[in-house]
């Protein structure tokens, strides 16, 4: 074989198989306004700071503390001279302090406080960031602000309005998340229908007959949905933050018995009070709610916004089937096409949700 | 017995009092929430000081004379395309030993002042393909290799590179036209491992797996290319469902060179298909800073209960996060992976896994958007794979078992 093929095929080697790995390189930055003051810290990467200054006096390939510190004062040089925090509208006077170590995933950091004092309380954040990029070409600097995160590709200014009003849209996009999750979620819908489906057909002391007026199925639907409400967002709130959270394949499973739950009681009658019903196992269903609610990445600084908006969808989203099924029950409750929905219904949810039970639970 | 309007208040009292209660427990959480929202902030980690000088606090490469001296060459005459072109191949080069992106980011910086021409250099074109195909740009990849062929035809570094990069987006007649080239001007070992994963793809596993054994001898080629033709026979064995040999392969494989992570995440995952879960962690271990390493430890221990269970997988979602944080979307065949296996949210899954297949189109992608759509029973999302395996007639034991789960799904009511 040729040289030159030998050569190349050790390159081609890194082509054919990319094995992406450690967190390529990254600096955080931090800031907050206080008051005229803007304060926070920047991360870098130590690895990073050895390839823009050589840090590793000896050359051994270990950097130890004492070749750390002996290159602070040149280390502080490079990060004054390449990232300017402003105020935006007003002079600010920038000052950086003392570095000192921090441990993020990837190995080691170096740490500096950074500061701008401005004439008056700053509206915005402009930041000029130059770190790394010529001797990286995917470096990356991470500003976080108040609960935003501004990625920095290059060495021109950024500028970051400051409390940009919480816009609606947010709270409307978590209304319509609930919504569209509890119509998607067919196991919450079957649970639901399940403990509305016997609600036109009530116990008079000992036997069963068809409800007479709708104002008391109203009544006990409105009860047994408040009842499922309530003990849902109990729960999701509960793990939304983090205080509480149940693996996924149990709380997926218990959901579906769940639904085995409430159809078998359709055709049993042994809890009479669906509200309880709705109450006890709406708990499981809360956990589930709230992984959707993560996924879509649960914003820190409106999280009673986001959580009361995804519930407020999930109730709407719930009252709009719940309105359009109600009346048709209600019309049809003396028909044999009723006893044949209730019972041949629960039934085949019954046995589906068996099989949903099964299949969550083997993955 | 109550009579039944006392029955009827009876219940209604009871009726209240768990209301009551919910609502007293609904605030309460709410409550609850808005103490603990501060903590979900970015909160940043806290700093510290060695005392001892001698403390270790990062490791790199150690320098290496040849490479100041370039570099301060470099400097001096920013212009000289030979010396930056030598510095980047020796950034690939750490690159592909510490599997550190780092280095590619480097390598692209060193070339910088070619990196955005109209018209770079060819040998700029041929690293940056390099570079773009690591960071999984695999259009971007294949345009630049296909002008460096145009101005090199002869070129067997991008010729192979072409291969590869035609392999993975599913172009397997330009994939073959580049194999084919390239028996002109390398040994037949390299045109056969070339070939291996196409001829596998086009349903002939057991011919290239012969051809290619007969091939693999400890005096054939560099240790380079036979670890090359041997983790291609290891994938050729596990496509046929034949894992001792598989193991066999991936294990000389990873003799030849320890820190070939490809071999080492293909060893693992035939311990993992043997039923050697214990044994594929081992493997890993003290590794995880690779992420391919660190999602099958991960997925390993989780399945096992480990002790290191829990700090693997915060590892995993850290890193994951991170990545989502840069705004990178290269690990998604790991996170598809990890959310199937740890998080069981099969449906995110499928999203992920389906976005890494309009990426990359390999057996293993396939294998993964298949499994991921039969434990979500979405079989819409697997009509890609389906429609793939049909267009190039592959037969794989993993996808063909998870295929026919789906289709077995679809039968049931």
């Amino acid at each position: 074989m040729k040289p030159g093929v030998l050569a190349a095929l050790a390159l081609t080697w890194v082509a054919a198989r990319p094995a992406w790995a450690h967190k390529p390189s990254d600096a955080q930055l931090r800031l907050a306004v206080e008051g005229d003051t803007i304060r926070g810290r920047l991360d870098v990467a130590v690895r990073d700071l050895d390839g823009a200054l050589g840090l590793d006096a000896d050359g051994n390939g270990e950097i130890t503390w004492a070749e750390l510190s002996a290159s602070a004062p040149r280390i502080a040089a490079y990060l004054e001279h390449r990232l300017v925090v402003s105020g935006g509208d007003g002079a600010c006077a920038q000052a950086q302090g003392t570095g000192a170590l921090v441990a993020l995933s990837d190995g080691a950091y170096w740490a500096v406080p950074v500061s701008a004092t401005c004439s008056r309380t700053p509206r915005a954040i402009e930041i000029g960031y130059s770190l790394l990029f010529d001797i990286d070409a995917m470096h990356r600097g991470l500003a976080h602000i108040g609960g935003q995160t501004v990625i920095l590709r290059d060495p021109a200014p950024v500028w970051i309005a400051l409390d940009e009003p919480r816009s609606f849209a947010s709270f409307a996009s978590f209304v319509k998340e609930g919504v569209w999750h509890i119509w998607q979620g067919i196991d919450h819908i079957l649970f639901l229908l399940c403990l509305i489906l016997p609600a036109v057909f009530q116990r008079r002391t000992q036997r069963w007959a068809a409800a007479d007026s709708l104002r008391d199925v109203c009544k006990e639907v409105f009860e047994t949905v408040t009842a499922f409400t309530l003990a849902h967002s109990i729960t999701l709130v509960i793990s939304a933050v983090g205080l509480l959270s149940l693996p996924q394949r149990f709380v997926e499973t218990a959901i579906a018995l769940s639904v085995v739950a409430a159809a078998l009681n359709n055709i049993l009658r042994t809890v009479d009070a669906r509200w309880a019903v709705a109450f006890a196992l709406g708990l499981l269903h809360g956990f589930g709610f709230s992984s959707v609610l993560i996924d879509l990445g649960l914003p820190s600084h409106e999280l009673i916004g986001a959580l009361l908006g995804f519930n407020l969808g999930v109730e709407l989203g719930q009252a709009a089937i719940v309105g359009a099924l109600l009346p048709v029950l209600f019309w049809i409750r003396r028909t044999l096409a009723y006893q044949a929905l209730l019972w041949a219904g629960s039934g085949t949810v019954a046995i589906i949700a068996s099989m949903w039970s099964y299949q969550r639970w083997v993955g | 017995m109550l009579t039944p309007k006392v029955a009827k208040v009876e219940r209604g009292r009871r009726k209240l009092a768990v209301l009551t209660l919910g609502a007293i427990g609904l605030a309460a959480a709410l409550t609850a929430a808005a103490l603990a929202a501060p903590n979900r902030t970015t909160v940043a980690a806290a700093i510290y000081v060695p005392t001892d000088p001698g403390y270790v606090v990062a490791t790199v490469p150690a320098r290496d004379p040849a490479e100041v001296a370039a570099r301060q060459a470099l400097a001096a005459a920013p212009d000289r395309l030979d010396l930056a072109v030598e510095l980047a191949r020796g950034d690939l080069q750490r690159y592909r030993a510490l599997s550190d992106p780092r280095y590619l980011g480097r390598a692209q910086a060193t070339l910088g002042r070619w990196w955005a021409l109209a018209q770079p250099p060819p040998e700029v074109l041929l690293l940056r393909a390099t570079i773009e195909q690591s960071i999984h740009q695999f259009p971007e990849a294949r345009a630049d290799l296909d002008r460096v062929l145009a101005a090199r035809p002869d070129d067997a570094q991008a010729l192979l590179t072409r291969a590869v990069v035609a392999t993975i987006t599913a172009d397997y007649p330009a994939a073959r036209a580049s194999c084919a080239a390239v028996a002109r001007l390398a040994s037949p070992i390299v045109v056969a491992a070339c070939e291996a994963p196409l001829d596998a793809i086009a349903g002939k596993a057991d011919e290239a797996y012969a051809r290619l054994a007969k091939l693999v001898s400890p005096r054939a080629g560099d240790a380079a290319v036979r670890g090359w033709a041997l983790t291609e026979l290891a994938e050729l064995a596990y496509m046929r469902g034949d894992t001792a040999a598989a193991a066999a392969h991936a294990s000389d494989a990873l003799a030849l060179d320890p820190d070939d992570a490809y071999a080492r995440n293909l060893r693992a995952d035939v311990l993992v298909a043997s039923g050697r879960t214990a044994d594929a962690s081992q493997l890993l271990a003290g590794r995880e800073q690779i992420d391919s390493h660190l999602v099958r430890r991960a997925i390993a221990e989780h399945q096992l209960r480990g002790p290191d269970a829990d700090r693997l997988v915060a590892m995993m979602r850290e890193r994951i996060a991170a990545a989502a944080a840069r705004g990178d979307r290269i690990h998604l065949r790991e996170e598809a992976r990890f959310t199937l296996d740890v998080e069981r949210d099969a449906v995110r899954a499928v999203r992920i896994a389906r976005d890494n297949w309009r990426v990359q189109k390999e057996l293993a992608d396939a294998r993964l958007l298949a499994e991921a759509a039969a434990t979500a029973r979405d079989s819409a999302a697997a009509e890609p794979v389906i429609a793939w395996r049909r267009s190039t007639g592959v037969h794989d034991v993993a996808l063909d078992r998870w295929l026919a789960r789906l289709a077995a799904f679809e039968v049931m009511p």
